[in-house]
């Protein structure tokens, strides 16, 4: 064998193997597009990709789909979630849902930069669960499991020196995302030191963000439609006509169903699955009695989701969540904790103009609201709705934000 | 300053694979273009042991300088005399420093400052310098290649362990061109394959599947008479030893794909050892740079010790003290706590008692067919899991934290 084939051999499956890929690269960035269907499966399935990714959720923005931010009470999918009561009663929106258990502020920051030129100007729902705002905060590891790198790299590309900016990126840093190094890294510390991001590091994430752009793409087609079957069975189990009452009543009647199998008004699944194994349900009781809401650097972090809101005027209403009373009750959670939390969260929002607030957090007794411990279903999810969704659906005044840098202290952070 | 860890991210395979090709070039036509080589491997020592590592990168220099003192002396002294005293105090120092850094978890919650990534393979080169230079193997010093030896830098933060006058000979030629050809043809396939354990199934095992069931396992503390024995537990077992493998012999490839690639054959490190039909034959599969090194610098020498000093006359009992000491000291050398070295009582127990079966089985009329070979792999491969569970240091977790 001459030492030209030789090398043919070893290396032309290399190079073929290279050529294929960049050829379905270069395809997918040129011919492939988000299609309606794609956009409807994707709106609901919650995965992740969809989640990190960009393409799928700009177009589907574009398309009269509004983000619902959130996090694990997203996947609550009863008759009465958003989702399903959108469809059913033919809203002049859909919602697009954001959030799996541990995103956070954080998290959902870094997404959003994704849909930025789609979100501008535009209203959204922001879901907001007290149990953020833990001691520690964002949990690193959940960071990283839903950590986008193109909002990331979208972020650095845009961001200019700020006190805003500098912390955003040392709490990126603190996430410990892609260990340390890489571009991405590399910029983040000169952001965080109040450096620009260099010419090279400029370069390599245009590169990168060029090449995650066309995986984005490429994937985009296999989104599961699981949920939106779901959530099509689901609305079919709801009045034709929209009528509160009516709805109540339905709501009333399914739950009965589907929680009395134990003293909390869990719905039975749950409560089966997580709670009535061993002695699980013995060892919480009683065990939250410490646990503390009013200190975090979540509060800094969602200042940097409102200062990123009041920054592209985008319109939102925030929907403060409850927790189940006799859940409470049963481990101790402290109400007036609970209620103060609540407080400081909406007096982060009021002082800065953030005006539509949903306040569902002492709502957690009402029968029927809660569809697990701390998640909202049946009447939760309807109560919300009913507020929601008049503003979504009606014309709203332009808000006035008066953004105010106090709010990423740490004295912020820590106060009572 | 920047700093890159070996074979972690694809920037490295792309920076180290463009910085070798004029290497590949020069070999592709029959020269060693070693000035360029040296210049090369200082950059990914800096690479690697620079930017925030420096301390490390510091203390690999004093250990460098240290260990040359140290061989340097004994071969003078070796030229002339050969008093068996001298020889273990030769030893002792060699591994002096590996010694401090594998102690210093005991006394402190720091890390040792003489410590860096690597010293445990950079000490098994030294000592086998010196061993080998009590057998005369090895007579003359050389200090240049000795340091490159050394700081082999492929193999330099987890081996394979290479042999010096292996390395010596692959390194003072260049292979021809038919041979080098192979060698490259034999690089690519490591590396892809590398690339599929490592990267694929590798992180698969440890990224995704571990923390599901290491969550899981612990949530089932209290199973089974609060031991925490539950199927979760053995879940882990299979799912860590799995990610052991994949990760290691992922590591291996890349290390001896890039040695291959500058004209080096660097000793394989695995050969399937899940398809071990017993303890023995796992250890000649598993991580084998490092188990021959203990077969041929522990086991070896403590047998003939023994044998010499007649301090047991039993064969027998000579070989299980010596499988004892040989597991009890790989135990120890991963770390001073007690899963390490119960690991390493495990591994010597199995192998002791499979001993006694071969024993067993040449006097006795023992069934031989695929279904008793398909129950010997099967059996060895539990005990090796298992023997994982114990090295993963899981139960230390699950049963004191």
């Amino acid at each position: 064998m001459s030492v030209k084939k030789k090398l043919w051999n070893i290396f032309g499956p290399i190079i073929t193997a290279g050529l294929l890929v960049f050829i379905a690269f270069f395809a997918a960035n040129q011919f492939v597009s988000v299609n309606k269907a794609t956009e409807k499966r994707a709106a609901v399935s919650l995965s992740s990709n969809v989640y990190k990714g960009s393409v799928i959720k700009s177009a589907a923005l574009k398309d009269g789909y509004v983000p619902f931010f959130g996090s694990s009470e997203l996947s609550r999918m009863d008759p009465f979630h958003p989702a399903s009561m959108a469809q059913k009663y033919h809203r002049n929106y859909r919602p697009f849902l954001l959030g799996n258990p541990g995103t956070q502020s954080l998290s959902h920051l870094m997404q959003m930069q994704g849909m930025k030129s789609q979100i501008k100007n535009k209203k959204v729902v922001f879901i907001i669960s007290p149990q953020w705002f833990t001691k520690q905060g964002q949990v690193p590891q959940a960071y990283n499991f839903y950590n986008s790198p193109i909002g990331t790299i979208k972020w650095i590309k845009s961001a200019t020196n700020s006190s805003m900016t500098r912390y955003t990126a040392k709490r990126i840093l603190a996430m410990n995302v892609s260990g340390n190094s890489g571009a991405i890294h590399q910029s983040l510390e000169n952001l965080a030191d109040g450096k620009k991001v260099t010419a090279m590091q400029k370069m390599q994430l245009n590169m990168s963000e060029s090449g995650l752009t066309a995986e984005d793409k490429l994937f985009s087609a296999f989104v599961s439609g699981k949920n939106e079957a779901k959530i099509s069975r689901d609305q079919a189990k709801l009045p034709k006509q929209y009528d509160f009452n009516k709805l109540t009543n339905t709501a009333n009647h399914l739950a009965a169903q589907q929680s009395n199998d134990n003293p909390f008004g869990i719905s039975n699944s749950f409560f089966k699955k997580r709670l009535a194994k061993g002695h699980k349900l013995e060892k919480l009781e009683g065990s939250q009695t410490e646990i503390n809401y009013l200190q975090s650097p979540e509060y800094a972090d969602f200042e940097l989701i409102l200062a990123q809101f009041a920054k592209w005027h985008v319109d939102p209403i925030f929907v403060i969540t409850p927790v189940n009373q006799k859940w409470v009750q049963y481990t101790g959670l402290s109400d007036e904790m609970y209620q103060k939390s609540d407080q400081k969260i909406k007096y982060q929002l009021s002082s800065q103009g953030f005006n539509h607030v949903v306040d569902l957090s002492a709502d957690g007794g009402k029968k029927y609201f809660m569809e697990d411990t701390i998640h909202l279903g049946w009447n939760g999810w309807l109560a919300m709705n009913q507020k929601v969704a008049p503003f979504l659906e009606q014309k709203q005044a332009q808000p006035k934000y008066q953004i105010q840098s106090r709010f990423i202290s740490n004295q912020w952070q820590q106060a009572e | 300053m920047i700093n890159i860890q070996p074979y972690e991210s694809p920037e490295y395979f792309v920076l180290i694979l463009g910085l070798l090709l004029p290497i590949i070039i020069g070999l592709f036509y029959g020269k060693r273009l070693v000035n360029y080589e040296t210049l090369f491997s200082l950059v990914f020592l800096v690479l690697t042991f620079g930017g925030d590592k420096w301390q490390q990168g510091v203390a690999l220099i004093g250990y460098v300088l240290f260990e040359l003192l140290v061989i340097f002396s004994y071969s003078k002294y070796r030229s002339k005399q050969n008093q068996t005293s001298v020889f273990v105090v030769a030893v002792l120092l060699a591994i002096a420093p590996l010694v401090v850094v594998k102690l210093t978890p005991l006394f402190s919650t720091n890390s040792s400052i003489i410590g860096f990534l690597g010293i445990s393979y950079l000490t098994f080169k030294t000592v086998q310098m010196v061993m080998e230079m009590r057998d005369g193997a090895i007579k003359e010093f050389e200090p240049v290649l000795f340091v490159r030896f050394l700081l082999f830098f492929p193999t330099i933060s987890s081996g394979p362990i290479d042999r010096f006058r292996r390395f010596k000979k692959d390194y003072q030629t260049a292979p021809d061109r038919e041979k080098y050809l192979c060698m490259i043809d034999k690089a690519v396939k490591y590396l892809f394959l590398g690339f599929l354990y490592k990267f694929i199934l590798g992180y698969f095992f440890g990224k995704i599947l571990l923390p599901i069931v290491s969550h899981a396992a612990l949530a089932h503390k209290m199973a089974f008479f609060h031991t925490g024995l539950s199927w979760p537990l053995v879940e882990y077992m299979y799912t860590y030893s799995m990610y052991l493998f994949f990760d290691f012999a992922g590591y291996s490839l890349f290390a001896i794909a890039i040695s291959y690639l500058m004209g080096i054959e660097s000793p394989m490190n695995f050969n399937q050892p899940f398809k071990s039909h017993n303890v023995k034959d796992f250890w000649n599969r598993w991580h084998m740079s490092l188990s021959f090194w203990f077969r041929d610098y522990v086991f070896m020498r403590f047998t003939f010790f023994l044998m010499k000093h007649k301090l047991i006359k039993n064969k027998l009992r000579i070989s299980q003290v010596a499988y004892l000491a040989n597991f009890l000291i790989m135990g120890f050398w991963h770390g001073v706590t007690w899963y390490y070295v119960l690991y390493g009582a495990f591994h010597a127990v199995a192998i002791i008692i499979n001993d006694y079966w071969l024993r067993f089985k040449k006097t006795h009329n023992v069934p031989h067919n695929r279904w008793t070979e398909g129950l010997a792999i099967f059996t060895t491969f539990n005990v090796v899991c298992f023997s994982f569970l114990i090295f993963s240091g899981f139960l230390n977790t699950l049963w004191f934290k």
